[in-house]
């Protein structure tokens, strides 16, 4: 294993009690990479990426992030969570809260800055994502392309090294869905390293260095967007791309 | 979603058998409990059958001898005894407890449908309704029976038709005092559980010609009334408990028996733990016997999911 | 040990007799003003017997908070034993009568008389606060079990993805929320505690009831005035305290958007 690899998943496999859904899963990212899991559903996906983030157990394998082996039991999983973020199909904004307090919410209790200072880094988030004008709004107040939007700015709070995205443009109405690429195109702009579950196959042609396909918890192929969209080496990743482009 | 299911521990394996294990137990309490009552019932009424009146269906000697032999438990031997000693009085009073309950849930369920209905669906009806509901649901039940008893008097008030049933015409002035308060609190319950009954099951109703008190009838109480039976079985659980301040006026309940035997022989924790048991048991089986209604009656998707 | 409670049935069993001759005489005369002057000029003996009541009320509500709120989270975070017997715990509780309850608590407890110096609490009043405040746990701990399980399990994985420990997840994000949820749950539990008070009658707590039942024992053609004017009292604090506690709801609800 090179040394410049800042994400290195080797083997992963995970059970569900007795059905497996990850089958020897691997790939490799370096640092300010952009890697996009595609398959059907139920193909494992977003299990794969919670296993990053250990929301999800694996229970083998193995998962290196900058040098420190995930898997790892003794490995304290609220340390490694500041240093990935996480975006959600669903949001999971904190209901009780406003944009500014769900944003600042970690910064004030995980890593300990003082209100002032928690809340003026929240601020800042919500601008660049575009909510400057919402800062005290409650998410039931907020479009749905609005919420994810601070769910991006609550994962940036945390300034982490890793943005895991798991499919952040599925639960959202079409014309909403392009105010939430455009932050994640700025986010890949400033060099972020960014692993994302998606349909959004027009996305994954733009930015992703390396696309993975994944069906039934196996990796069937792996390559640059160009190599799968055009001259994929196996005939299922054909089939299923073609599915998925009939429908955008 | 993101959670994994651990692999099967002995512990996992313990809990999901505990279940089936403890149930035989509760079910065999049950049936000792409930077998208990019912001969010293019948033992009384058929003047003493199996026993003479008054005395335990098990001899009290014969219990203190036993647990005295048990290893451990030989300190207790005095105490069986007691306890075995104490079970007709206790039989005596639990039976106006069942029958001062059962009836007033009854007659309170009747009055509460209509109370219920009125409220969701009337007009002027719906703010006496309210009023009736308000005013009993807003006042201790103690204050409600010293109203009809000592304020009213009713107890001297007792038709001739229905006098003699009871050893005390009281008794029927607790079960006036536990329906009226009970059908209150039925009607609340019953009127949220109308209340969740969509919409366009009654629009649906009158679309095929049938009248507005049809349609209540006939599509919004059978589905209803289902939704109701949890809250239902709170009321059923709520009454068996409190019951017991019918002994506040001097119903001979099992409270008030306990209490007596209490007041002369000082032995107050025995006494009141055995009596708690006795209350609980009439309770869990309250509830099992809701859960099996409820069982009965479902229709499928109809109502909250029973989720294992 | 002080037979309170043996008195207040005794009491209820020789006075009944008492009662039901002078009630003869009675039946005609409900609404006599000498018995409504009689009641006004009670009114500062009753007086204190509601000062009792709220002050019976409030304790018990906050010790049922206290014990009740942990109990809840132990029903839906905890595992093994402690689950267990909190939840035991629980239902012996919630299945037994609120006048057994206080008996126990009277005479097999014998919960002392309290000194904080400037004012003692009797052991009747202990005895009170104990039993009303146990029950409210059990039955608050199941309005926090159903509301901390309500919170969607998606707020907790969001909290925990930002490093927040499953303590912390837990404290500030799911708890804020559920109490939110618990506000009518625990206003209904408010006014059952309110009436329940009416019980510690059986250990001679002298609270309103009790009190106005001296004073009808008294004067035994004032019965009906005396409780009905008592009755309204209950009322009036129950309607004031779910109008009140309906304020604090609307105060601290979480803004519903028009957005669907």
């Amino acid at each position: 294993m090179s040394d410049d690899e800042f994400l290195t998943v080797t083997d992963v496999s995970k059970w569900y009690g007795d059905e497996q859904v990850l089958h020897d899963v691997s790939f490799e990212m370096d640092r300010g990479d952009v890697t996009v899991l595609i398959g059907p559903s139920g193909s494992g996906k977003s299990t794969m990426l919670r296993c990053v983030n250990r929301l999800a157990e694996a229970q083998e394998g193995s998962i290196r992030l900058d040098g420190e082996e995930v898997l790892s039991p003794d490995l304290d999983v609220d340390v490694l969570r500041r240093e990935v973020g996480m975006v959600f199909q669903g949001f999971n904004l904190f209901a009780h809260l406003t944009a500014v307090g769900n944003v600042a919410l970690g910064p004030r209790r995980v890593l300990g800055l003082s209100e002032a200072e928690a809340r003026e880094r929240a601020e800042e988030k919500l601008e660049r994502v575009g909510l400057a004008d919402q800062f005290a709004s409650y998410p039931a107040e907020l479009s749905g392309g609005q919420q994810q939007r601070v769910g991006i700015a609550r994962a940036l709070a945390m300034e982490p090294k890793l943005m895991l995205f798991d499919e952040p443009t599925s639960a959202l109405d079409p014309e909403l869905i392009g105010e939430v690429l455009e932050v994640m195109h700025g986010l890949v702009d400033e060099g972020m390293t960014m692993l994302v579950v998606t349909h959004e196959m027009s996305f994954a042609r733009a930015v992703a260095d390396e696309i993975v396909f994944l069906d039934g918890g196996h990796v069937v192929e792996r390559g640059p967007p160009d190599q799968l969209f055009e001259r994929p080496e196996k005939e299922r990743t054909g089939r299923f791309l073609e599915r998925i482009a009939s429908h955008d | 979603m993101a959670s994994a299911t651990r692999p099967t521990t002995v512990r996992e394996r313990v809990a999901e058998s505990d279940p089936s294990l403890g149930r035989l137990l509760l079910v065999a309490a049950g049936a000792l409990f409930w077998g208990w009552l019912v001969v010293s019932w019948l033992n009384r009424w058929l003047g003493g059958v199996v026993v003479p009146v008054g005395a335990p269906l098990v001899s009290p000697g014969a219990v203190e001898a036993t647990v005295a032999a048990l290893p451990g438990l030989a300190a207790y031997a005095g105490d069986a005894r007691f306890v075995v000693e104490l079970t007709p009085e206790l039989a005596r009073g639990t039976w106006l407890t069942v029958v001062i309950t059962a009836v007033s849930l009854v007659i309170g369920f009747f009055i509460a449908v209509p109370l219920a209905v009125a409220r969701v669906y009337g007009r002027f009806s719906a703010w006496l309704s309210l009023m009736y509901t308000e005013l009993l649901r807003g006042t201790p039940l103690l204050a409600q029976l010293f109203v009809l008893y000592y304020g009213l008097n009713l107890a001297s008030y007792v038709p001739g038709a229905v006098s003699g049933v009871f050893p005390r015409d009281v008794v029927w002035v607790a079960i006036l005092g536990f329906t009226l308060n009970g059908a209150a609190y039925q009607a609340e319950y019953i009127r949220g559980a109308l209340e969740s009954v969509e919409e366009g099951q009654i629009t649906a109703g009158r679309a095929i010609g049938l009248s507005k008190l049809e349609t209540i009838y006939y599509v919004v109480l059978p589905q209803g009334l289902r939704y109701a039976i949890p809250s239902w079985t709170n009321e059923f659980v709520y009454l068996i408990k409190y019951s017991s301040l019918a002994a506040f006026i001097t119903v001979p309940e099992l409270y008030y028996r306990a209490d007596q035997v209490a007041s002369e022989t000082f032995r107050y924790t025995l006494i009141f733990i055995v009596t708690g048991v006795t209350y609980l048991a009439l309770v869990l089986t309250a509830s099992k016997l809701m859960e099996r209604v409820e069982g009965a009656v479902a229709i499928p998707g109809l109502g909250a999911e029973r989720e294992e | 040990m002080p037979p309170a409670a043996t008195t207040a049935l005794a009491a209820v069993d020789s006075a009944a007799l008492a009662t039901e001759l002078a009630s003869a005489a009675t039946r005609l005369q409900i609404g006599q003003p000498e018995d409504w002057e009689f009641v006004l000029r009670n009114t500062d003996y009753l007086g204190v017997g509601v000062l009792l009541t709220v002050g019976l009320t409030v304790a018990s509500i906050l010790l049922g908070f206290v014990v009740g709120f942990p109990a809840g989270a132990v029903e839906v975070y905890g595992d093994g034993l402690l689950k267990r017997v909190v939840s035991t715990a629980g239902i012996v509780l919630r299945g037994t009568p609120i006048v057994v309850i206080l008996i126990v608590m009277y005479f097999v407890v014998g919960v002392p008389q309290i000194n904080l110096g400037v004012v003692s609490i009797s052991s009747a009043m202990t005895a009170g606060i104990l039993g009303l405040g146990l029950r409210s746990a059990a039955y608050q701990s199941q309005i926090f079990r159903a509301t901390l399980a309500s919170v969607d399990d998606g707020q907790m994985e969001a909290g925990r993805s930002i490093g927040l420990s499953r303590f912390e997840a837990v404290r500030y994000v799911v708890v804020p929320q559920a109490l939110r949820r618990s506000i009518p749950g625990f206003q209904n539990e408010f006014t059952i505690v309110l009436k329940d008070t009416s019980i510690v009658f059986a250990i001679g707590l002298a609270e309103l009831l009790t009190r106005g039942y001296d004073l009808f024992s008294e004067q035994t053609t004032a019965v009906l005035e005396v409780i009905l004017f008592i009755s309204a009292i209950y009322f009036v604090l129950t309607f004031t305290t779910n109008r009140a506690l309906d304020r604090l709801g609307d105060y601290y609800a979480i803004p519903e958007g028009e957005s669907a």
